[in-house]
């Protein structure tokens, strides 16, 4: 069996990504790489708001509107499932919206700044 | 229950693990096997893994243990948990996919340029490691002294045994398969008792014992702080978290590490409902498991309190073995992680003091478990959460997204974080959990925005400092690998 000797990659670049990175590294690329970045921690930022948003909205919800935390659904008090089963949808579509635009970014990326 | 049942449960899953975790030797051969699975396990594997370890005793047992005693205080846990996962999509995921780095401490020193950073990330990482793994082993401890009547240390030490013996076989690459394989497990260890539950109840149409919404101890309410601060600790701390973050560097490239991360949300919704159910039916039918003293049992037990006889024996192994899937897979993928970090900064790389450092991760805990006696395990659990939360979150978050991080602010931030959060557990263990104020019981809330201003603020400062090589790092964490085209 080969013995192998990992070492921390310090600048770990290979060959492909070098060439890329030295193209990037151009004043135009760099103003291409920033606006990638920014868009992408905008499109994080967002997200993640109208996340959190939605999330403090069920519980204010159910204080605030009287009677409907014991409301029961097949047995099920509401607020069981409104914080217990309803979250979990909006995580995903999230998910789902954040993962297909952030792909849409990189892709307009691409177009700007070409492919070395 | 009958305690040779439970026994019998035990020892299939540990064997099957150990088993599996062979299988995989005969394919691991390298280093690079050994630390990231060489890179190449595709999404669906990747993903049921990462639900596997991911999924520890405090979901397994934990949640569905708090539901019991606080009712709909305690779905924060599971939702904080899920939530966390998607903070981790958004803002980690793909960069440090293409970091190209195997560890923390590895991201780290690449984006900072420096060795000190290096090394404090690495204690910080083990510290958080090992805090993580102390639960799993009381999780098991009160697994085997509830079901076998066995004395307690029996569940640690067996977790430990199967870990070592896995991981020192196989790295990685096996603990993939096993981990995949035990979060199916895991998901069908809790549903299929509880569905049984369940439809019996339905079908002899037997009155609830209690409404939902009573308290069956009598208990305070957590108040909002409590569950601000948790909420804070559970969303940033899950970015940290170094067995979770390890996952992300065997993804191909930036997209599928995206593409792998929803996928595990899926699997993490779908899991969750299960101790949700668990609680509820707990709450209404089984009030009594609550005084008991033993919450976190409540899953173990419910199926032989509501259904009982040969199927409830039966029923309540099925849940045991899913149990020790759970303290099994986290503490295997919490040992992988830290012996990566531990053998490449102190043992020398290469597969001997990998093994080496395995055994150290696994053992220290094991002592530590061993004197310690067991909390509420996902209260415990929500604790280690804030230490990450204020340690490698801020260093991460900062390091991908902000140019002006330097190598003195980032120490500066994790001490900052480590110390106030450390010294809040601690004077809380010491204090006592009836008499610990709230904001010292869960700290996330200030410590979390106290390490992170620290972090900018010192930054700043040492402006100078910022790393020459920053705008090739910046560029490569953020820049797509390959052609988008292709659809991968």
């Amino acid at each position: 069996m080969t013995r192998v000797r990992v070492t921390a990659p310090a600048t770990a670049a290979r060959p492909v990504t070098e060439s890329r990175e030295a193209a990037q590294e151009s004043d135009v690329g760099q103003v291409f790489v920033r606006s990638l970045i920014r868009s992408q921690l905008r499109l994080a930022l967002v997200v993640a708001g109208g996340f959190l948003v939605i999330l403090s909205a069920f519980p204010l919800l159910l204080a605030v509107v009287p009677g409907l935390a014991d409301t029961t659904i097949a047995g099920i008090p509401f607020d069981w499932i409104l914080l217990g089963v309803g979250i979990y949808p909006v995580i995903g579509l999230s998910a789902w919206l954040y993962t297909r635009t952030a792909a849409r970014n990189e892709a307009r990326y691409r177009d700007l700044a070409g492919d070395p | 229950m009958n305690p040779g049942v439970a026994a019998a449960a035990v020892a299939v899953v540990s064997v099957a693990t150990a088993v599996i975790g062979f299988y995989g030797l005969r394919i691991s051969r390298t280093t690079g096997d050994f630390f990231v699975a060489s890179r190449t396990v595709r999404p669906w594997w990747n993903a049921s893994a990462i639900g596997g370890e991911y999924l520890s005793a405090a979901s397994f047992l934990g949640v569905a243990g708090l539901l019991l005693l606080s009712g709909t205080d305690a779905l924060w846990f599971p939702v904080g948990y899920t939530a966390g996962y998607l903070m981790l999509l958004l803002f980690v995921a793909a960069p440090l996919r293409r970091s190209g780095a195997y560890t923390i401490p590895d991201f780290t020193e690449a984006r900072l340029d420096s060795r000190a950073v290096r090394k404090v990330t690495s204690l910080v990482v083990v510290l958080v490691g090992w805090l993580y793994i102390v639960p799993q082993l009381h999780g098991a401890a009160l697994t085997i002294r509830i079901t076998t009547g066995l004395p307690s240390w029996v569940g640690s030490v067996a977790v430990v045994v199967v870990v070592c013996l896995t991981v020192v076989a196989g790295g990685m690459r096996s603990i993939t398969f096993v981990q995949a394989f035990q979060y199916w497990l895991k998901l069908t260890a809790l549903a299929v008792p509880i569905l049984f539950i369940i439809f019996m109840l339905a079908g002899t149409g037997t009155p609830p014992l209690a409404t939902p919404s009573e308290n069956p101890t009598g208990l305070a309410p957590a108040g909002w702080y409590n569950n601000v601060s948790l909420l804070v600790a559970l969303l940033f701390g899950t970015l940290g978290l170094p067995h979770v973050l390890v996952r992300f560097y065997t993804n191909p490239d930036g997209q599928s590490a995206r593409r792998t991360t929803l996928i595990v949300l899926g699997l993490l919704s779908v899991f969750y409902l299960f101790p949700t159910a668990y609680g509820l039916v707990g709450r209404m039918f089984a009030p009594d498991l609550a005084r008991s003293g033993q919450p976190d049992a409540m899953v173990l037990l419910l199926p032989r309190e509501l259904i009982g006889g040969p199927a409830g024996d039966l029923l309540s192994a099925l849940v045991v073995a899913g149990a020790f899937a759970a303290f099994l897979s986290t503490t295997s993928g919490l040992v992988v992680s830290l012996a990566g970090v531990i053998s490449q900064d102190v043992l020398g790389a290469g597969v001997g003091g990998f093994r080496l450092a395995a055994v150290v991760s696994a053992v220290v805990p094991l002592g530590f478990a061993l004197m310690t006696g067991s909390l509420a395990l996902a209260g415990s659990v929500g604790l280690v959460f804030a230490f990450t939360a204020s340690t490698v979150c801020p260093v991460l978050l900062l390091g991908i997204w902000w140019r002006g991080l330097t190598d003195a602010g980032a120490i500066a931030g994790m001490v900052t974080g480590g110390v106030l959060c450390g010294g809040a557990m601690i004077a809380g263990a010491l204090a006592g959990a009836a008499s610990t104020p709230a904001w010292l019981a869960q700290p996330a809330a200030w410590s979390v925005p106290t390490a992170f201003a620290v972090m900018v603020l010192v930054s700043r400062a040492t402006a100078g400092r910022v790393p020459k090589t920053l705008v090739r790092v910046m560029t490569r964490l953020h820049t797509p690998e390959r052609p988008l085209a292709t659809g991968r």
